[in-house]
């Protein structure tokens, strides 16, 4: 048996993320005891519909989240409390309408700083609807064995040494959170444990005091003993006093009280919770209500540290009176591990997991990005360049000085190529629509494919097959490639010729052979090949894509590589173009009719549809 | 429970009808000079300066002048603006109207669990002690206010007569709506004076307490509550209470000069616990500090090295109970750093640190804060296994 939580118990919990958070807790309890989800639903209208992973040992639950108590109440129709975790402002309004709630029995608040005439308000209320209103500033309840409410008893394995699995035969009574797990802590170490802990909370007017939980426990046939642990301000205690007087009581009373250093204390200074302050005339010291204590019959160390001989103390003469047999201890091992996170396991190398992705070339898991193990800001500082960068995390390698100079100029002579071209025709149109930068971008990037720049990759591509293959038989690769192939990509411009060259190949070429120690192979191959090609027809030179693709083949970068020094300078262009057209406040744009052949059918009527 | 200053006091009475003298609150005296000019009242009524501090016994300390002219008020705050008491300093003072008056009463109205109690006598200001057996009392249901009749028959039980009865009545009842609308705790009118010749009623003097937890429904809360510890703020303290405001859980700090142990201690309960281990076993404690709802590391930090620059301190208690969720791993090491960087600085020489804590991550947090022992640190380290306040007990035998 328990007070205010036992198995039936089912809640909703009212708040966000620390709600949440004490739902994970209570369903770690829930796991330890084999019992059903304790949490059946939040409310918390800012994510309404969402459903929050609640996991109850390795089994994943999805607990809704609702905008309001009455659909979630309607949904789960054996909720019989609420744990009210909103700030002190949106509280007393939450606590109302639980309290209001005809299912609803119990409403434990954990809120702090909820005003005094709310607190009062609250109380009335609960009073008058005859329902329980535990806190504010409650840390929750702890029914041994039954049911946990709220974050009382910390995290998993403070529940197994606190003996919280099964029932003892202690009640526990506290305005403070963090001594509530003390004393569960205490009654299983110098006794069984406890049956339920309730921890009422520090404020001024808390909702329910310790006379009423002191019946509850002497109702409690298993609740042989309570520990009560007070604090000076107030009149709970000396009332506690004065039920245990008032008439012999089935229950003994323990009770340690704190405050006596206020009678040393600067006169006017006070601390700890609200609710810990010393009335008129001594009113209230933690001195009276020890003295009240112990007259009512109450064991009552003159210290905290003495609680723990008193509990011991009551725990024998209940085992000698026959009151308490002697329980046989449980085999902790039987009780369940909580199954670990994926992570804990690998750390401790128990483990196999397949990984889903492999990287060759960045790590951010450290300080800073690390491109192929060199740190980002070492690159900046020892005058590295984003041609270095290019190489590391495309090639893997820094390139020499020499090849990041060859980079750098082939990215600025093909950064852009006038509004006409498809690419840049592409993102303007885009801009003109009104499209933002990245999608107006990407629509340029679409048209980068075999007719349009994506030529580099098979260029290089196949000059390096050429090479390779047919060295020295040129109508041998030009034969292969018509063939298997089709023209031969990097070869061929629509308006460039042999009598009118590119300007940027020109220079491109003689850069890389006169300037640099490069060893171009490939780029030399094709010059051969142009020599044929040119001679069958003038505009068939080595073009600019197909200049570059041989050049970066010779620098040693990976044949599929290639595409996205193009992809990368255009995008420089592209950029550009989608700033222009946005700074000129460009208009949308739409073909004229006398650009467009209207090839169609000539008007005529629909037919009816059959 | 915060009190507030005779200012803001006066103007929640002023806003909810109750009369009050007229006043002032100034920061220069030039000001009150100027504001003489523009004001009759200051011109032609005697006057009285207050210091408008929380410090206690003015009256004794000088910081209180009554009967002056305004020439003569000028020159009292002159003299009170800028004096120091202790740590406080007199950054402002009140001047108000010296009300001549025929008769003094009392009023007070406090918050109780039920509702409040309004008390009502016929005998005010430093005759009340004397005539506690003339307060006539009536306890006010939450949310059923009196009527003004109801206190009208309540002032004539007091022994008020006539018009007086039915306008203390009607004071009371402002008085009531005042305490209820403003979140009031507690109010004390003493004394409230009445000078007949024009039925003038005035709150000579208040002490009211409001309920600051309730400020987030008080817009117009202009005032900041004056220091729950029977004197002004240190900087030290403000600081921490600056702290306080800006996070997740609370860390919380108060000086007592003259202490010899010093309390980093967590959870609101368990604080006081070991503060009175210390008192009963004969020591005495160097400040009051408490962290809970797990607080962020460095709140935790800044409060640790708030708490090592306390002078002559021979031991620190880094106590608390099993802890529910604040992460006792994460918390301390905010103490280990704040230990560090004191070490540092100089602080820490021959004093004695006693560590007993549990809860979440409790194992890392304990084995961290003992590798302070390698550090050259007089650490003393126990687990869940030491009842809480006996690592008090090992201090003091030390």
């Amino acid at each position: 048996m328990s007070i205010l939580a036992n198995k039936d118990t089912r809640a909703v919990i009212i708040g966000g993320v620390a709600g949440v958070n004490a739902a994970k807790r209570m369903a770690q309890f829930d796991y330890l005891i084999n019992r059903p989800l304790t949490v059946q639903a939040f409310v918390y209208p800012p994510e309404a519909g969402q459903q929050k992973e609640i996991f109850r040992g390795g089994e994943l639950k999805n607990v809704t989240v609702y905008s309001s108590l009455a659909p979630a109440l309607n949904e789960h129709p054996d909720i019989n409390t609420a744990l009210i975790y909103l700030g002190a402002s949106r509280a007393t309004q939450a606590a109302m309408e639980a309290l209001e709630s005809p299912n609803i029995k119990l409403v434990s608040m954990i809120t702090e700083g909820v005003p005094e005439k709310d607190a009062k308000r609250l109380k009335k209320l609960a009073q008058k609807l005859g329902k329980m209103l535990n806190g504010p500033s409650s840390i929750g309840v702890m029914s041994a064995g039954e049911c946990r409410l709220g974050v009382i008893g910390g995290e998993y394995r403070n529940l197994k040494l606190c003996n919280l699995y099964r029932q003892g035969s202690f009640g526990v009574l506290t305005k403070s959170g963090g001594l509530s797990n003390e004393a569960m802590w205490l009654c299983a170490q110098n006794g069984d444990g406890i049956t339920s802990a309730v921890a009422i909370g520090g404020d001024a007017y808390p909702g329910t005091d310790f006379v009423t939980y002191l019946e509850m426990f002497e109702k409690d046939p298993d609740t042989k003993a309570v520990v009560l642990i007070g604090e000076v301000g107030g009149s709970l205690e000396e009332e506690a006093a004065e039920w245990l007087a008032a008439e012999p009581r089935r229950i003994r009373l323990i009770a340690a009280i704190g405050g006596t250093c206020q009678e040393v204390l600067p006169q006017g200074m006070k601390f700890g919770h609200a609710g810990a302050k010393e009335g008129k005339k001594g009113a209230g010291s933690a001195r009276s209500k020890m003295n009240a204590l112990r007259e009512a019959g109450a064991l009552v160390p003159d210290t905290f540290g003495g609680l723990s001989k008193a509990i011991k103390q009551v725990y024998e003469e209940l085992l000698a009176s026959g009151a308490i047999k002697p329980e046989s201890e449980i085999d902790e091992a039987l009780l369940p591990e909580l199954p670990p996170s994926v992570q804990e396991v690998m750390k401790q190398g128990e483990v196999v997991v397949e990984p889903l992705i492999r990287t060759t070339i960045s790590d951010d898991r450290g300080e800073e990005p690390r491109y192929a193990g060199y740190a980002a800001s070492e690159l900046c500082s020892k005058g590295y360049g984003i041609e270095d960068v290019i190489g590391l995390l495309w090639g893997k390698k820094l390139p020499t000085r020499e090849e990041s100079e060859i980079i750098k100029r082939i990215i600025m002579i093909s950064a852009d190529h006038g509004p006409a071209v498809s690419g840049a025709y592409g993102a303007i149109l885009a801009a003109c629509a009104g499209i933002d930068m990245p999608q107006a971008v990407s629509a340029g990037m679409t048209m980068i494919g075999p007719r349009f720049g994506g030529a580099v990759t098979n260029a290089g591509k196949y000059f390096k097959m050429g090479a390779k293959e047919y060295p020295n038989d040129i109508p041998g690769f030009l034969a292969w490639m018509k063939k298997n192939v089709g023209p031969v990509p990097g070869i061929g411009h629509r308006v460039k010729s042999l009598r009118n060259p590119d300007q940027r190949v020109k220079y491109l070429i003689s850069y890389v052979k006169n300037e640099t120690s490069l060893h171009t192979p490939i780029l030399n191959y094709a010059l051969e090949v142009e020599k044929i090609t040119t001679a069958k027809k003038d505009n068939l030179i080595l073009n600019v894509d197909g200049t570059m693709g041989c050049i970066l083949m010779d620098l040693g970068f990976p044949e599929h590589s290639l595409n996205g020094f193009f992809v990368l300078a255009r995008t420089i262009g592209m950029i550009g173009h989608w700033i222009d057209q946005n700074n000129q406040n460009a208009r949308l744009i739409r073909l004229y009719d006398y650009l467009i052949n209207y090839a169609v059918k000539p008007e005529r009527p629909v037919p009816d549809k059959k | 429970m915060a009190k507030i200053l005779e200012g803001p006091a006066m103007k929640l009475f002023n806003k909810w009808g109750i009369p009050v003298p007229n006043y002032v609150v100034i920061m220069d005296p030039e000001r009150l000079a100027q504001l003489g000019e523009a004001n009759k009242w200051l011109r032609e009524s005697k006057l009285v300066v207050k210091a408008h501090e929380a410090i206690g016994g003015r009256f004794k300390l000088g910081l209180v002048k009554i009967g002056l002219n305004l020439d003569e008020a000028i020159q009292a705050s002159k003299e009170m603006l800028g004096a120091k008491v202790g740590t406080a300093e007199v950054r402002q003072v009140i001047v108000a109207e010296m009300l001549d008056h025929d008769a003094e009463f009392y009023v007070s109205i406090i918050g109780n669990r039920d509702g409040a109690e309004l008390l009502i006598s016929k005998y005010g200001g430093v005759d009340i002690e004397d005539n506690w057996d003339s307060v006539r009392r009536i306890q006010i249901p939450l949310d059923e206010n009196p009527t003004i009749e109801q206190l009208t028959v309540l002032a004539k039980e007091a022994g008020f007569e006539g018009e007086i009865a039915e306008r203390v009545g009607k004071i009371c009842s402002r008085l009531v709506l005042c305490f209820d609308n403003e979140d009031a705790q507690s109010i004390e009118i003493n004394p409230l004076v009445i000078r007949k010749s024009d039925m003038r009623f005035a709150a000579l003097d208040a002490v009211m307490n409001v309920d600051w937890d309730a400020r987030f429904r008080h817009a117009d809360w202009d005032f900041k509550p004056v220091s729950e510890i029977g004197r002004p703020f240190t900087e030290a303290e403000q600081q921490i209470m600056d702290i306080d405001s800006r996070i997740k859980g609370s860390v919380k700090f108060v000086e007592v000069p003259g202490g010899e142990i010093a309390l980093l201690t967590a959870g609101g309960g368990a604080s006081v616990f070991y503060a009175d281990a210390v008192v009963a076993r004969g020591g005495t404690i160097a400040n009051y500090a408490e962290y809970s709802g797990d607080p962020a590391d460095w709140a935790v930090e800044a409060l640790t090295e708030t708490l090592c620059r306390l002078p002559n301190i021979k031991h620190i208690i880094v106590g608390g109970a099993i802890a529910n969720f604040t992460d006792v791993k994460a918390t301390f090491s905010g103490i280990i750093n704040g230990f560090r960087e004191s070490k540092s600085k100089g602080y820490l020489e021959g004093v004695k640190i006693w560590v007993r804590r549990g809860g979440p991550n409790e194992a890392q947090g304990l084995a961290a804060i003992r590798k302070l022992q390698e550090e050259g640190f007089d650490i003393h380290v126990y687990d869940r296994s030491m009842p809480m306040t006996d690592i008090v007990d090992m201090a003091l035998k030390s």
